[in-house]
């Protein structure tokens, strides 16, 4: 029998299926684009899973993404052929010895006074777990201080929206740790086994793309366990939840800190694709960006959400290309927003169940289920 | 040694800058009492219940739970300790369907990581299945729960507790809003539960609390004026005053706020 769950679970499927069999149609520099759009929906399954289904928005995403990035730029930027080249026993970013004292000796350990805590990124393993732990470990830090003092609703948003400008001024201040500004270029490729992940190749390609599947089957699962269910209960009212005996901090925690470890993956997987990490992923622009993406895509939606984020980020591409439009794009996406949020408060994702729900009630007897109900929780794209 | 009272509440106060909106109040309920709370509005008795469930933290006086003391505990501890509570403004899940909000009652484990399995044990689901018919909502089982009728969110919300199964009811206005046909029904369920569980209601209606009531107490600006059966209760002169010019005590239910 069609039903709306089948549909669903058919969206997921062909959802993956489209993006593995893109290297079939697409060149390298497409596909090397395309990768970071892919990147970009990966972002919207973190925003969607904290904000549609944990109900709390968090307008500073772009500090897990962020860290995630620089914590593998760290790595790749030791394993770059000029850091390998300074002369020294460890390798050196060339930043820090332009920016040098004289006099200082040129070595990872004691090149200025900070650059110490670089050496453990000389191991790239170590660079790609920090860039899943920091974020997980930091939201469950900032989660548990919100969570346990109860704030919510647009509190939250505040408090993650002031934390992603602290955190962004601390990076650029750091100017002699990390290159400040100007963020941490000309890095080396990620490494895994031999193979060299170079942006412009099908592997390449190929990593984000299943490491995006990956995190949407497994974001999918997650909700729908028991604990996934439990926390749209207390998204719905959470005094109700607590009265049934659920300790209601630990589950926002618990997901807030799965978005963050999703945005931290994010940030690796961009860097890998575009060669930097820079202090603008922090900016605040992007953060609120982001969301944008979720509420066009349907916050309470994760493929919608991904989707949306690629869908407007193709758009923007292709628009870009118009000079005419490069600066009114701003606008425009602003407007989109106005409008997805005053007319399809569900997004994409909420017009497609609707689409979906009207063709299966006309469907012919026997096929169509009987009393199909309104479900929120379930979408068929496209 | 006798066994222990279900709730026995001593002397509890709270003091909202110098409202105090219960005011040393006692009150022992036996295991498997059904006792009835009644006072005009702003008599503290919602305020009784969120003190003795965790809501608001009390100033002075103590809780206990049979022979734990469960004073100012956090909710969801009170909750695991054995009491459940309806809100005066029925409280749902309104996003999910009905099914979906039995379900949430029914899990036994509460922490985060013991919820990473999927679906059901056989037992919830068959106590899922058994209440939804016990409150009639079989038929909407699918729906979610915002586009239910306000008498059949009552009903939702009473039916995630008997999920629950929990020893102690707090039931605040279980009725408010309800038909009269409504109300009966309500009144027929609460019945049932009597003897099971230790349940402490809030009602205004007189015609419904002749129908469930033991025990009534009543209170007047945050303290307990009377206590005894519904006759007494019907006779006694402190309570005639402190409603003069009320109609409630006459049985004709006062329009819920
Ligand atoms: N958190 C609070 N802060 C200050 N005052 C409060 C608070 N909660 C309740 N009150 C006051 O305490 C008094 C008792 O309120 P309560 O809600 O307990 O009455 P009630 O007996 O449940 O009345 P009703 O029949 O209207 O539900 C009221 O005057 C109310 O305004
Ligand atoms: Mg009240």
């Amino acid at each position: 029998m069609l039903t709306l769950r089948k549909l669903d679970i058919a969206a997921y499927v062909i959802f993956i299926v489209l993006i593995m069999l893109a290297p079939l149609v697409f060149d390298p520099f497409w596909l090397n684009r395309i990768a970071k759009y892919l990147v970009y929906g990966m972002l919207g399954v973190a925003i969607a899973l904290s904000w549609g289904y944990a109900g709390i928005l968090n307008l500073g995403q772009g500090l897990f993404f962020g860290i995630g990035a620089y914590m593998l730029a760290m790595s790749l930027k030791l394993a770059s052929p000029t850091s390998l080249a300074q002369g020294s026993d460890t390798p050196v970013p060339d930043f820090m010895l332009w920016n040098a004292e004289p006099g200082a000796p040129t070595a990872l350990c004691c090149i200025n006074r900070g650059s110490f805590l670089w050496m453990p990124f000389q191991s790239q393993w170590f660079g790609m777990a920090m860039g899943i732990l920091l974020p997980v470990a930091l939201a469950s830090l900032i989660g548990w201080v919100m969570f346990r003092k109860r704030i919510s609703g647009v509190f939250i948003s505040i408090i993650t929206l002031a934390l992603v400008l602290l955190v962004r001024l601390v990076v650029i201040d750091a100017q002699p740790l990390t290159n400040g500004f100007n963020g941490l270029t000309d890095l080396g490729w990620l490494t895994i086994a031999g193979f060299e992940f170079d942006p412009y190749v099908v592997p390449t390609y190929y990593l984000v793309a299943i490491s995006l599947a990956l995190v949407l089957v497994a974001a999918r699962l997650l909700i729908e366990t028991r604990a996934g269910l439990i926390l749209q209960a207390i998204r719905d009212d959470d005094r109700r939840a607590r009265y049934l005996g659920f300790d209601v901090p630990i589950y926002q925690l618990f997901f807030f800190a799965v978005s963050a470890g999703i945005a931290g993956l994010a940030g690796m997987l961009y860097v890998v694709a575009s060669e930097f990490a820079s202090p603008t992923f922090m900016d605040l622009a992007f953060s609120i960006t982001m969301v944008v993406w979720a509420a066009v895509g349907g916050r309470a939606s994760l493929l919608g959400a991904c989707i949306g984020a690629i869908l407007i980020n193709t758009i923007e591409a292709t628009v870009s290309e118009t000079e005419a439009f490069v600066e009114a794009w701003k606008a425009i996406i602003g407007l989109i927003f106005i409008l997805v949020v005053i007319f399809l408060p569900r997004g994409l994702a909420g017009l497609s169940t609707d689409i979906a729900e009207w063709a299966l009630a006309r469907l012919p007897k026997g096929v169509a289920p009987r009393g199909a109900a309104p479900r929120r929780d379930v979408q068929p794209a496209e | 040694m006798a066994e222990p009272a279900a709730l026995t509440v001593e002397a509890l106060a709270v003091d909202f800058n110098g409202l105090r909106a219960v005011d040393g109040v006692s009150m022992v309920v036996e295991k498997g009492e059904l006792r009835v709370l009644l006072g005009a509005n702003g008599a503290g008795k919602t305020t009784l219940m969120d003190l003795v469930s965790g809501k608001t933290k009390s100033t002075e006086g103590r809780v206990f739970l049979y022979d734990a003391e469960i004073t100012n505990w956090e909710e969801h501890r009170v909750a695991r300790a054995g009491i459940g509570r309806k809100f005066q403004i029925p409280s749902v899940f309104k996003d999910l369907t009905v099914r979906r909000n039995l379900e949430v009652a029914s899990c036994e484990k509460t922490g985060v990581l013991a919820n990473l399995g999927f679906g059901f044990s056989s037992d919830a689901e068959a106590r899922v299945g058994e209440v939804l018919r016990l409150v009639g909502l079989e038929e909407l089982a699918d729906r979610p729960a915002t586009s239910l009728s306000h008498g059949q969110t009552q009903w939702l919300e009473l039916g995630m507790l008997i999920v629950q199964n929990r020893s102690v009811l707090l039931l605040d206005e279980p009725t408010a809003g309800m038909t009269q046909a409504e109300t009966h029904k309500t009144a027929q369920l609460i019945n049932r539960l009597k003897g099971q569980h230790t349940i402490l209601v809030v009602e205004h209606d007189m015609a419904f609390v002749r129908e469930i009531a033991e025990r009534i107490t009543v209170m007047h600006l945050g303290r307990v004026l009377a206590e005894g059966s519904v006759a007494e209760i019907e006779q006694n002169e402190d309570v005639r005053r402190a409603y003069l010019g009320s109609a409630v005590i006459h049985g004709q239910p006062e329009p819920p706020c």
